[in-house]
């Protein structure tokens, strides 16, 4: 007489993870785990008898937090998102001593270029830093994407193109950042933060952005402690009946409003901009200005914070006032745009614009600093060394959108068969 | 038939009769009664030799949903199915869902699996299966919606016919189940649908583990 198969929590244990909802590392192991789908409880440090509970009847020193309980019982004192992820088997090696297409990120580009190499018979391996999925990953529901009259989660779409991805033969390295990418003939070596080394003929950079930091004094202290960048939808359940303010005026703004709606009591959104058509798709506009529980700011600017431990209310300041205004918030998210994530590429001297997006194509081709190094001209795609090809947000002129990012994705994959045909062995 | 409001007593005795394994005569009168209803019998002298019999039938890669059951939990199928690697396993996919956000496709998902592992509350002499649950939700994809089902059926659960079959259910399986969801959920348990199959129209797409071993309730 099964009571809740749709609400369905898994039959066999998860993840326990004892903290406080101030922490910062705990927050980073919720996110993790949520990103990644492992299912968990999270119990309160704040609550003893939850806690002894869980521990058999014993409290638990401030100094073990956060406290994580693996599947098989250990436990990890003082986590980190490493050790969990090594604890749960979520860190392999790779199979292969080379590969034909090394990717870099598993967000829509990435994933998309993994089922079309995978499927086309590259040996393809995919290395991502934290969960499949990227910032679309994130996003509670896509409703213009080709084929889905009803909209898909991002979470899910991920989902779906990891299985297919690995269906096809490619494998993913998860919870590894790339700290380095070095020359190996005409391939490329990339290495992981484990020191985990992977040798491909080609590399794919499909990294995406890292959300731009919000410059408002406080609003690092409190990362994981009302203050979060991103979506966060391991804390949509948390906000229920809660405050919430939202910063930023593109679709994950949006996208975000439009979730924590359903759980919080109030959320406000603030824009900087004139309105939200500067940068939001219309449908999102449409969903965000219908919520009868949404307060949209425009011209309006987060100035400031105030928290004891964690966050209570968040300051702004409107264009059209000169008086800064307390606004009660027991959550803020900030979505406002990002920053091209090419932290492990970088030491190769891959060439890029001003604000640190990767130069692709004829764009390396007009620029003498790109020093390109062979007769013919970069393929589409292709950075400024032949064989390195980027992809999705990342790339300087690419569209932010995530129908934008698959298609770059797929077609990246023709050109690196073009690649592995210049190199030979393809 | 029986009006559940006057039947189903949670705190009524359970009724020991329903805890008795069948005898082999009656294990093989209903293995060869399923298999005139289209659905196929499997034999299993342990709880052991049913695990690796389910593990045979899955195929690697496919969605699989795993029913709540105690069954399945006993004897370890829960969790290869939830951490092995093998499967899509669907309930750790719809439990990463947002409630809130997507519904549809949790609805969606669970509608139709590739395969659907449970079990059962009765199993009748005559080949019929009794499957109560208190949401409904696993009860389309046991007679349509999954590609193939797979029951694994401790053999006390046999019963002489359809009527003994819901005396089963409101006597024995549901006081006990609705204590489970107290404690489980906080919240009771219900004898809110009843799915009896007497025949399938696609044969071989249910199986029947039989398991001569008392397995869940």
């Amino acid at each position: 007489m099964s009571m809740f198969d749709y609400d369905a929590r898994p039959a066999t244990p998860g993840v326990v993870l004892v903290g406080t909802r101030a922490s910062r590392g705990a927050y980073a192991i919720r996110d993790f785990l949520s990103r990644n789908g492992y299912p968990f409880e999270w119990i309160d440090a704040s609550q003893p008898d939850a806690v002894r509970a869980v521990l058999g009847g014993v409290d638990v020193e401030p100094s073990a937090l956060p406290l994580c309980i693996l599947p098989d019982g250990s436990r990890l004192a003082s986590a980190t998102v490493e050790q969990v992820a090594a604890g749960l088997g979520m860190v392999v090696a790779p199979s292969l001593s080379e590969y034909d297409l090394t990717i870099v990120g598993a967000g829509p580009a990435g994933l998309a270029a993994a089922v079309n190499a995978a499927s086309e018979g590259l040996r393809t391996v995919v290395v991502e830093a934290v969960a499949p999925g990227g910032q679309a990953g994130t996003t509670s529901m896509i409703e213009n994407y080709l084929g889905f009259p009803n909209g898909i989660s991002g979470s899910e779409l991920a989902t779906r193109a990891t299985v297919q991805a690995r269906r096809f033969g490619a494998e993913l390295l998860l919870a590894r950042p790339l700290t380095s990418v070095s020359a190996d003939g005409p391939g490329y070596i990339a290495g992981l933060s484990d020191g985990t080394l992977i040798r491909g003929r080609a590399v794919l950079i499909a990294s995406g952005l890292e959300w731009r930091r919000l410059e408002v004094p406080g609003v690092d202290d409190l990362l994981g402690a009302g203050v979060y960048y991103g979506a966060g939808p391991s804390e949509a359940l948390a906000c229920a009946g809660s405050r919430v303010v939202v910063v930023g005026g593109g679709n994950s703004a949006g996208q975000a409003v439009v979730r924590f709606s359903r759980y919080a009591q109030q959320v406000t959104l603030l824009v900087r901009g004139n309105d939200l058509g500067a940068s939001m798709s219309q449908y999102l506009i449409d969903d965000v200005t219908a919520l009868r529980n949404v307060d949209v700011r425009v011209r309006t600017q987060a100035v400031g914070v105030e928290a004891d431990d964690r966050l209570r209310s968040v300051i702004v300041r409107s264009e059209d006032s000169t008086e800064a205004a307390g606004l009660r918030a027991d959550a803020l998210f900030i979505c406002i745009g990002g920053a091209p994530r090419t932290d492990g590429a970088k030491g190769i001297g891959l060439v890029t614009n001003r604000t640190g997006y990767l130069v692709t194509g004829s764009d390396v081709a007009s620029d003498p600093s790109a020093r390109w190094p062979l007769p013919r001209e970069p393929l589409p795609l292709e950075t400024s060394l032949p064989g390195v090809f980027a992809a999705g947000d990342v790339r300087c002129g690419s569209v932010k959108r995530c129908a934008a990012a698959i298609g770059e994705g797929s077609m990246a994959v023709a050109l690196v068969h073009r690649r592995l045909a210049e190199v030979g062995g393809d | 038939m029986t009006d559940p409001k006057v039947v189903a007593r949670p705190d009524a005795a359970v009724s020991a009769e329903f805890a008795e394994l069948a005898s082999d005569e009656r294990i093989a009168r209903a293995a060869a009664a399923l298999e005139r209803n289209g659905i196929r019998p499997l034999l299993a002298a342990t709880a052991a030799d049913a695990r690796g019999l389910v593990g045979s039938l899955l195929a690697d890669g496919s969605e699989v949903y795993n029913n709540t059951s105690q069954t399945l939990e006993a004897i370890g199928v829960a969790d290869d199915i939830e951490r092995s690697g093998r499967y899509q396993p669907l309930r750790l996919r719809l439990y990463r869902m947002d409630r809130e956000m997507q519904r549809r496709e949790l609805r969606i998902l669970a509608a139709a699996p590739d395969y659907v592992v449970g079990s059962v509350h009765a199993l009748t002499e005559g080949g019929s299966l009794l499957i109560a649950s208190a949401s409904g939700s696993q009860l389309g994809p046991l007679a349509s919606g999954a590609g193939q089902v797979i029951l694994v059926i401790g053999a006390q659960k046999i019963v002489a016919d359809v009527a003994a079959g819901m005396r089963r259910i409101y006597e024995y399986c549901y006081p006990l189940e609705d204590a489970r969801a107290r404690q489980a959920y906080g919240v009771p348990s219900g004898v809110n649908n009843i799915l009896v199959i007497n025949k399938v129209m696609t044969p071989g797409r249910i199986t029947a583990i039989i398991v001569k071993e008392r397995l869940g309730f």
